[in-house]
């Protein structure tokens, strides 16, 4: 998985924060491809791979849920934020502010840093299951919550306060550091994959002489579609395809992506998504599934999901190499985007001041290993809490003058808060919470009806509160 | 010498890779497969660098 932020490792400088792109800084299809295929083989990919085999997935529904879901996130890119991203060229931020007004994208700034800490604990949770094999201390299990021991503290820590003076002091080292690293990074989830073939294959005596037969592999020894391990959701072909469609929700629906596709010569270019989601989040995620029912054909009782103890055992010191480097170098732009975000709440304190509390405080997450170990269900929660406002600009930027409303509704009548946008924002969030508390829709589930809600409600208030306004 | 440094840079992703394949195929030992995937890692970092770093350093701006 991927944030916004990763994919600034190859982007252009921050620039034209408040202006369209010109024609003279466009960048072609290539430059898209590159990006997106490096920067989904993020860290915390393996942790989503075992977390597929734990909730006890078949080997059909993983590969087309996969194949499906994928193809919708990638069309989602081309036909939802590509079009607007390129007819518009304005980054996501300033897009909102002339819709929403200053104080809602404030609050916006907000969750959006909150979610990214939260993220970017996840990834040092990641790294520093790789310091556990070296040291050898007791790791966080499947259903543990807390830090267990005291090792596993002291290496969160260190692997978070590093990560942390780096991301405040060298974000472009880090950044540049990622570049190279991406390509050497995709090759070693291969690799984990293919080892981790031939392991199952020596261990159940398979062999192996046609497609047929590995396909049979598959099914019978390594997605067996069992009932999910004590703790986990069932995970059928509907929660992988919306899983796959949706965990990069605030980047396509929810339009994140504006502030990346506004370089993009044409709209279609979306479809360099498709490098990031096959690469990513189907071979990365395959392979290190591949890596976890292996640990569990060893060992049934060991349901541990823990990336350095995987990695290592397919892939020996480059395996843990890949788990620290996959970590770091997700977590370094993911921080500094969330301190970039909380600074535009708290303009005086200096960027390094706020990107290295913004690191201890995605650190102290990092230590508790609820957020990687539930990590299916945060990175749904974390499409869903800002895709309302992905709705928000959709309909401002195609519908709103159909309906005969005013677009940049905020922009122009100076309004710093704009209900309509600010209620489809929170009455979604509260339809959405009430739907999986109450009516027991999963939360993998509530994203696609909440966007047509965020967006019928943004032009029934719109309707009442343009007019209300105009008329005082 | 950043042609040399793309082709041994590119070589090294072709040994990082090959080994598992013929791991898998039976051809190797995993105990060897390691050892080359170290040591066509740490060649990757060093060509690569070479390679790459200046123009990582200019779209960074």
């Amino acid at each position: 998985m991927s944030t916004e932020e990763e994919k600034h490792h190859g982007q252009p400088p921050a620039e034209f924060e408040r202006e369209p792109v010109p024609a003279k800084a466009q960048l072609g299809l290539k430059e898209f491809v590159g990006m997106y295929a490096g920067e989904h083989c993020a860290g915390t990919e393996l942790m989503i791979g075992p977390l597929f085999v734990a909730a006890g997935v078949s080997a059909f529904d993983l590969v087309m849920g996969l194949i499906v879901g994928n193809a919708l996130a990638v069309l989602s890119w081309m036909f939802l934020c590509a079009p607007i991203a390129t007819r518009a060229r304005l980054t996501l931020y300033y897009q909102l502010e002339n819709i929403t007004g200053r104080k809602l994208v404030t609050l916006y700034n907000l969750a959006n840093g909150v979610m990214f800490c939260f993220l970017a604990g996840a990834m040092i949770t990641v790294s520093a299951t790789a310091v556990g094999v070296w040291f050898e201390f007791e790791m966080p299990g499947l259903n543990d919550l807390y830090p267990n021991s005291f090792g596993w503290v002291v290496a969160a820590l260190i692997v978070g306060v590093l990560i942390s003076i780096i991301a405040a002091y060298g974000y472009k080292m880090v950044a540049g550091f990622a570049n190279i690293a991406a390509p050497w990074m995709v090759l070693v989830f291969l690799v984990f994959g293919l080892v981790g073939l031939k392991q199952f294959i020596d261990a159940t005596g398979t062999e192996i002489s046609s497609l047929g037969d590995l396909w049979h592999l598959g099914t019978t020894q390594i997605w067996k579609g069992d009932e999910p391990l004590p703790g986990q959701v069932k995970f059928t072909f509907w929660h992988v395809m919306f899983f796959a469609w949706f965990c990069n929700m605030a980047m396509h629906i929810g339009m994140s992506d504006l502030s990346v596709f506004r370089y993009a010569k044409k709209s279609w270019y979306g479809v360099a998504s498709a490098a990031g989601m096959y690469v990513g989040h189907f071979m990365a995620w395959i392979s290190a599934s591949i890596l976890y029912a292996y640990q569990l054909h060893l060992d049934s009782t060991n349901t541990d999901v823990l990336p350095g103890p995987l990695a290592f055992r397919a892939a020996g010191l480059t395996g843990l190499l890949c788990v620290i480097i996959a970590g770091w170098t997700t977590a370094n732009p993911t921080i500094y985007r969330a301190g970039l975000a909380f600074q535009a709440i708290l303009p005086r304190v200096s960027r390094f001041k706020v990107t290295l509390a913004t690191g201890l405080i995605a650190t102290i997450a990092g230590m508790f290993p609820a957020i990687a170990m539930k990590l299916l269900g945060f990175v749904a929660l974390y499409g869903l809490i800002l895709m309302p406002m992905g709705a928000v600009i959709f309909v401002d930027f195609w519908l709103m003058k159909k309906f005969g409303l005013q677009s940049n509704y905020a922009q122009i009548s100076r309004k710093t808060f704009n209900l309509a946008a600010g209620l489809a924002w929170f009455v979604t969030l509260g339809t959405a919470w009430a739907l999986v508390k109450f009516a027991g829709v999963q939360i993998f589930f509530v994203s696609l009806p909440g966007w047509f809600v965020a967006a019928i409600i943004y032009i029934a208030v719109s309707k009442i509160y343009q007019q209300k306004v105009h008329s005082t | 010498m950043r042609l040399i440094a793309k082709m041994v840079a590119l070589t090294s992703l072709l040994l990082l890779t090959l080994p598992s394949v013929f791991y898998l195929a039976g051809k190797m030992g995993l105990d060897r497969v390691k050892w080359i995937m170290i040591l066509a890692t740490i060649l990757w970092f060093v060509a690569a660098s070479y390679w790459m770093w200046p123009r990582a350093e200019n779209s960074e701006g």
